[in-house]
């Protein structure tokens, strides 16, 4: 469980990119937060995954204070953890299978496990025939799609995505959406920022709705 | 591990290919650097042979009074001859020292024939043996000796052996002065090089953040990348040496004239080599490490 306790964060006085912000994400949710540009959805991500400390407040994974940890142990955290985002983030002068390889091989794992794995996640995005292509020759939808095989890869149990389809056309859009839920149903807890009404209103089971950094309203259906 | 370790040398090899103008350029400022330094290192190596071969060759000649009846040049002789640094003694007579001359300068034959009497005094050569050639010891027994009675001059290259010794040191100390500010500028130049390979690979950096990689091994593939330019600048710079060495006779030795001995240079030996190479690396491992821990905000 993921548990955000009145958080606040400031960049710049006076004001606040997230005003007394509490929520509660259960194991396995698909859970969408969305709002317009500016409504703090990028921050209360990167709060979940430490890229900003939030000004107050206290967030919890697992019951454990994520702002206690370190800086120099983030990384056990992020081992945890598969982030994705609109630009795609991905080494351009690498094939797919190295981009999708990095987070085992962060983690040490063999070579030949590292094919296995790689391989078995490219075929669930369904890239295994372009896999030793550079992420350059791929559409921006096939793009998209390694950065999320590179965040499951390790199989973790969050995935975080920043407006992953706000490159997309539609038809993409709803195909990675897709994609995300399947994921999802394979038992990650999925965390979506998305400003998309149309996606939202045809996923969406669990949504935060953001505006100036507060809260305005959740919807939380079975 | 293994795995890791194959990793950092895919990413390594990528970034100095990736690079690759910008490591030519380091690679050659510390090819330069290095070889200044071998280039006075190798110099100073022969001064301190040629100081070598000079004292273990040490000699003192002792010119006695032309008047010393034979008892008394075989007195000093024996006196010449017992301290413990003395490797042997020979009594030159007037007659072996023309010989010796005519030897050497056969073109002042003439001259030497028309001398109505013989102008060369009785003399000892003393040879000092190898151990003793630098020490005190014996600079204090001639200086004893000049003033003898019966003793009119003493010719020690001692002097020589010194002088030798002064340039190998001076050649060694401009070499470090200069290597050394060379060295100081591949360091910066290092420094530059991976700051900006770690500008250039900021996007990558950040992925690597975000999946969990630890700061080490992030910032490995940088260490490496320093220490194999460092260390491939020195190799060069070796290899530029060998030809330096080879080449320095053919095109300017015979203008050097009776400086050629002096200014021969002697290809540095394999602790000297191990020295420089091992220096490169260092060089470049400093210089990536200060400039990762800088600007690679881990």
């Amino acid at each position: 469980m993921i548990e955000l306790f009145h958080i606040w964060k400031q960049y710049q006085k006076p004001y606040w990119a997230l005003s007394d912000v509490s929520i509660q994400i259960h194991d396995c949710d698909f859970y969408f937060i969305t709002g317009p540009s500016g409504s703090g959805k990028t921050t209360l991500l990167k709060t979940i995954f430490r890229e900003t400390l939030p000004t107050e407040g206290q967030i919890l994974i697992k019951g454990v204070n994520i702002l206690k940890i370190p800086d120099n142990r983030i990384y056990t955290l992020r081992r945890t953890m598969g982030i994705v985002f609109q630009d795609f983030r991905l080494m351009f002068h690498r094939t797919v299978f190295d981009n999708v390889a990095v987070p085992l091989q962060v983690i040490g794992v063999g070579r030949k496990e590292i094919r296995r794995r790689v391989f078995s996640t490219l075929q669930k995005v369904n890239l295994h025939q372009k896999m030793w292509e550079l992420p350059s020759r791929l559409s921006y939808g096939e793009q998209q799609r390694v950065a999320i095989a590179r965040a499951v890869v390790n199989n973790p149990k969050i995935i975080l995505a920043d407006e992953p389809t706000g490159n997309l056309d539609p038809e993409l859009a709803f195909e990675i959406i897709t994609l995300f839920k399947e994921i999802n149903r394979q038992g990650a807890t999925v965390i979506i920022g998305s400003h998309d009404r149309e996606l939202i209103r045809h996923f969406g089971n669990n949504i935060l709705f953001l505006q100036k950094g507060k809260i305005i309203g959740k919807e939380a259906h079975a | 591990m293994i795995e890791k370790l194959k990793f950092f040398l895919a990413v390594t090899g990528n970034n100095l290919w990736q690079f690759r103008t910008r490591n030519i350029f380091s690679v050659t400022i510390i090819c330069l650097s290095f070889l200044t330094v071998g280039i006075f290192m190798s110099l100073s190596n022969n001064l301190r042979a040629t100081a070598r071969e000079l004292s273990n060759n040490m000699t003192v000649a002792f010119y006695l009074d032309k008047s010393l009846s034979a008892a008394a040049v075989d007195a000093v002789r024996q006196e010449i001859g017992r301290p413990g640094f003395v490797e042997s003694v020979k009594v030159v007579t007037p007659d072996e020292a023309l010989e010796r001359f005519r030897a050497g300068f056969p073109e002042l034959a003439d001259i030497v024939a028309g001398l109505k009497a013989n102008p060369f005094p009785p003399s000892i050569e003393l040879r000092v043996n190898a151990r003793a050639s630098a020490s005190k010891e014996v600079v204090a027994f001639v200086d004893s000796m000049k003033t003898r009675p019966g003793v009119t001059d003493v010719l020690f290259n001692r002097d020589w052996v010194e002088k030798m010794q002064g340039f190998s040191r001076l050649a060694g100390a401009i070499g470090a002065f200069l290597g050394g500010i060379l060295i100081l500028t591949s360091f910066f130049i290092i420094s530059n090089v991976v700051k900006l390979n770690v500008f250039s690979r900021k996007n990558e950096i950040e992925i690597l953040r975000l999946v969990g990689a630890t700061n080490l091994f992030i910032r490995i593939p940088f260490w490496l990348e320093g220490i194999t330019l460092g260390f491939l600048g020195s190799l060069l710079s070796l290899g530029l040496l060998f030809i330096v060495i080879n080449l320095f006779p053919v095109y300017l030795g015979a203008s050097l004239g009776a400086l050629q001995e002096l200014l021969r240079f002697r290809y540095p030996d394999l602790t000297q080599a191990v020295i420089l190479l091992c220096g490169g690396a260092a060089t470049g491992f400093i210089g990536s490490a200060t400039s990762v821990s800088k600007f690679l905000k881990v």
